[in-house]
């Protein structure tokens, strides 16, 4: 097996795997700063997390652009991971501004 | 072609092999053909019992202040149709038909686990049948199909209903777990040879993801099940707030399978109409990559939104604000398969068949199913709709229109290649047409029912709050639709006795299920195609007569094996030679041990339960007797010239990826399990004055190096026996640490005074019980390495047995320093408080 071929494999699932570590971490961070009173820095932990899960899908999103037939997987893998990072962008947005433990 | 024997040589000798006898014989039966059928006359039949629970709910509702059936009975009924139409109906159902479609869809002659087929069907009849006859005598479950806590709890539920719904769906649930592990095994590696993952018809692409979510999204309502039933049988306090547990753990573990459920319903059913549309729209399918991406998308973002069904318990706004988001942004991705759909036909030459009513039926339903899931999905509509009739007509329009209709348009598209018959026509269009009209009847009146305030689930109503004639008609409108499917019903028995016979390939369809004869043979193909372009735009007329004259791979019958091939995951080269088990009883008497162990938990029989778990346990063991080789062969011809080694010679056979996608799945009920732990540590009450728990460190800390001792042994196993040497005693001694392990995990958790004082006590308990278990396993996994060796079917390129025992001895060590992890964090919890 070619390694672009199981690394378009990867890369299919790989910023939704992103998407999917961020949530977890962020939705226990949520809990675990209003459960201990993390106080002022609850937000800025979570604001921390919320960037550091950004940079590895917009590195994902921005690979060149596959060509030929064999390029059916890593274009999709490409779509995938764009739909990641809009769907991270979007859904923890709201740590910006969001009443965190009320 | 006279090197070829001829069509009807080969099929007679390929028959012999594959077919199952008639009479008794057939419950030995494990053919995916045979079995998938089996599935879904069972789903079907299912379905019918469901169909007339919801008759008895709509008369009971029809009128207001009736006394058709009084309370109790009502509770039963609705608990009863919802839970027979999401767990005995739906996912058997498209399992089934996975299970008969996928080994012909991708050029295979059989799944990769027959056997374990033929058990999951076993399991879903008998656990089934439980529930049914529960039912029936009046004990079955009365808690609605999501068994909240603490009305599900013992205090508010002592009889044995409850109990009914966890063992029962419990045992059902077996099915859906070894058909994902089949099924994802099944799709990566038995493809026809050349058919790459970019050939893949979508259909597969869509089954892939399906048995991915079901990995994932399956053990946590397992757990939950476990955990309830540990608390109603032997009061070990996890969702009882008096003693530290949470009622709110039961719904996030039940809602984290619960709404990816909804997903993976659908998408065997998108996957269906992905298929179906393209060969109606006579042109391929719009957007192949792009569905892709699209699916990929679905199955995260719906592990993302199981807080929308609890967003009135009382949640931060935060945490309503990721789950609001995502539940509204899991939309997009299906409005992309939407739009490819309606793109493909729009710029297709659509014929009208029967297939094409259900589809537009299907577009007309879902649609507004999404659309009101979209206004479901913020937070202030959702407070005032919850619990109301919205949600059930809401929840109808996704499934009836998400599942249901794409189904009746499979089940029309595929019946001819099950009969070999084509539909007769009569009866089809009015029972379309009675179908959506009734539907929409009984359930977009839903909508106005609960804006004007009918909650769920009660069993009746008075008559002066407007909500008389809204329910009349409804219930008018489900009996409307109840003779829509009785036509269909009258139809298909009528196609099966007049239908005209065709030859091949009806719909000039491009997927290879139709290069079969129909009906399809017990060995689907006498010789198996090279893929050489997209799989889902082939001329199965055309390829069908070649494969069965024997012009494709293993065109022949050699030694009664019943051999199919593997190829590499993503490129489809060819890898391997796969001699399938053949037809045995085993999977019957092991679902029947299994049952008894089931059956001896409902009963109270508590003794009885462990004879049962051991011997469903000894019976598993005698599967692989007679499996296997004990020679190293080498590369074997397959026919067009080519030779590949057997799967026993080859170290990423289905064998390893299944066991390594069990312990995915095993992982996640375990993740479940340190979730549950940890959330109650953080969010339950009462944990403030609870007090450390003081257990023996030596013992965990002798516990965890034994577990150890016997990973690294295994490891070392295999390595020297890769390179030629003996590894008798390694595997003799990993054996012996992880049974000490065993012991040394059962002497902690008898170590914990009163487990049922508390949630912290009772955690950690269950905890250690499942890291004495899965020491036990591994121990049984290196002594399974060590016979198979000293039967001499293991040698230096023979490793399956050795990779298991590492596969199992590696995850029980995992286990065992994660488990003492959380014993520590848990037992240390009340100590600064």
């Amino acid at each position: 097996m070619s390694q672009g071929t199981r690394h378009g494999l990867v890369r299919l699932v790989a910023g939704f795997a992103i998407w999917s570590i961020a949530f977890i971490v962020l939705y226990a961070a949520q809990a675990l700063g209003c459960a201990y009173g993390w106080g002022a820095w609850h937000r800025p932990v979570l604001i921390v997390i919320y960037l550091f899960a950004l940079a590895p899908l917009i590195w994902l999103s921005t690979r060149p652009r596959p060509d030929g037939t064999d390029a059916i997987l890593p274009t999709a893998a490409r779509w995938a991971n764009r739909a990641a990072l809009l769907a991270s962008v979007l859904v923890f947005l709201p740590v910006t501004f969001a009443s965190l433990c009320a | 072609m006279s090197e070829y024997p001829s069509p009807i040589r080969l099929h007679k000798q390929l028959d012999a092999i594959w077919r199952t006898p008639p009479g008794l014989a057939r419950l030995s039966s494990v053919n995916h053909t045979i079995l998938g059928k089996r599935f879904m006359v069972l789903a079907l039949v299912f379905f019918a019992i469901g169909g007339l629970l919801s008759m008895l709910i709509r008369a009971q509702l029809a009128t207001p202040n009736s006394a058709f059936l009084g309370p109790e009975i009502y509770n039963q009924v609705f608990t009863m149709h919802g839970t027979v139409m999401m767990f005995l109906f739906a996912i058997p159902m498209f399992e089934g038909f996975a299970i008969y479609m996928l080994p012909k869809l991708l050029g295979a002659r059989d799944l990769a686990f027959p056997r374990l087929t033929a058990y999951g069907f076993w399991c879903y009849l008998f656990g089934g049948s439980i529930l049914i006859v529960a039912m029936l005598v009046g004990l079955a479950p009365n808690g609605g199909w999501f068994m909240y806590t603490p009305l599900s709890s013992r205090p508010y539920t002592p009889g044995i209903n409850a109990d009914v719904w966890l063992l029962g769906i419990t045992f059902v649930e077996i099915s859906a777990v070894t058909a994902a592990v089949e099924l994802f095994v099944t799709i990566l590696k038995m493809r026809a040879p050349g058919m790459a993952l970019h050939r893949m018809p979508l259909f597969a692409w869509y089954m892939l993801v399906t048995a991915g979510m079901m990995i994932i999204g399956f053990p946590p309502l397992i757990l939950g099940s476990i955990l309830l039933e540990l608390e109603r049988a032997f009061d070990l306090p996890f969702f009882d707030p008096t003693r530290g547990g949470d009622p709110l753990l039961w719904q996030h573990l039940f809602w984290l399978f619960g709404h990816p459920e909804v997903y993976i319903i659908f998408l065997p059913a998108a996957g269906a109409l992905s298929t179906i549309i393209p060969v109606f729209a006579q042109r391929p399918i719009l957007g192949y990559r792009a569905i892709i991406a699209a699916i990929v998308a679905m199955a995260f973002l719906s592990f993302g939104l199981w807080v929308h069904h609890m967003f009135t318990v009382g949640i931060p706004h935060l945490a309503l604000a990721f789950f609001s988001a995502a539940s509204a942004l899991v939309a997009i991705p299906t409005a992309v398969q939407i739009f490819a759909w309606i793109g493909t036909l729009a710029s297709g030459r659509p014929r009208w068949d029967i297939p094409m009513l259900y589809i537009a039926g299907f577009f007309i339903v879902f649609v507004i199913g999404g659309l009101t899931g979209v206004m479901l999905a913020m937070v202030p509509f959702n407070t005032q709709a919850h619990d109301s009739y919205f949600v059930v007509a809401h929840l109808h329009y996704v499934l009836v229109g998400g599942f249901v209709f794409p189904m009746l348009a499979a089940i029309y598209h595929w019946l001819p290649h099950v009969s070999g018959r084509q539909s007769l026509y009569r009866l089809s269009v009015p029972a379309f047409w009675l179908i959506l009209i009734g539907f929409n009847l009984t359930f977009f009146l839903m909508h106005l029912t609960g804006l004007m305030g009918m909650p769920r689930r009660i069993s009746t109503y008075p008559s002066n709050w407007g909500w008389d004639w809204l329910n009349l008609l409804s219930s008018v409108g489900s009996f409307v639709l109840t003779i829509g499917f009785a036509l269909v019903l009258a139809d298909l028995v009528l196609q099966f006795r007049f239908g005209a016979r065709f030859r091949r390939d009806p719909w000039q369809a491009g997927t290879l299920e139709w290069a079969t004869a129909t009906p399809p043979p017990t060995y689907n193909f006498a010789s198996l195609p090279r893929i050489e372009t997209r799989a889902d735009q082939l001329h199965p007329g055309e390829i069908g007569p070649m494969l069965a004259g024997g012009g494709g791979y293993l065109g022949f019958a050699r030694n009664g094996a019943q051999e199919t091939l593997a190829v590499d995951i993503a490129t489809g080269a060819v890898e391997h030679l796969i001699a399938l088990p053949r037809r045995s009883y085993l999977p019957l008497w092991t679902a029947m041990a299994t049952a008894s162990f089931f059956l001896a938990l409902l009963f109270k029989l508590y003794w009885l339960a462990p004879l049962g778990a051991l011997a469903t346990i000894a019976l598993f063991l005698v599967w692989p007797v007679g499996l296997g080789a004990k020679v190293d062969r080498g590369p074997v011809d397959i026919g067009r010239g080519e030779a590949v080694p057997h799967d026993v010679e080859v170290p990423g056979n289905v064998t390893i990826l299944a066991n390594r996608t069990a312990l995915v799945m095993d992982g996640t009920l375990f993740a479940s399990l340190l979730f549950g732990g940890l959330f109650l540590l953080v969010v339950a009450p009462n944990w403030q004055r609870v007090g450390p728990l003081d257990l023996p460190i030596w013992l965990g800390i002798l516990a965890a190096l034994a577990s150890g001792a016997g990973a690294g042994c295994t490891y070392v196993a295999g390595r020297v026996n890769r390179f030629g040497g003996s590894a008798y005693l390694l595997l003799l001694a990993a054996a012996i640490a992880q049974a000490m392990a065993t012991i040394l995990f059962v002497a902690l958790m008898i170590a914990i005074p009163e487990p049922t004082a508390h949630a912290q006590r009772a955690v950690v308990f269950t905890g250690l019980g499942y890291a004495a278990l899965h020491c036990a396993l591994a121990a049984l996994l290196a002594s399974h390495g060590l016979w198979r060796m000293i039967m001499g079917y293991v040698s230096a390129r023979r490793q399956t047995g050795l990779v298991l025992a590492w596969l199992w001895n590696g995850y029980a060590l995992g286990v065992a320093i994660l488990v003492l992890g959380l014993a520590w964090l848990l037992g240390n919890s009340g100590a600064g408080a």
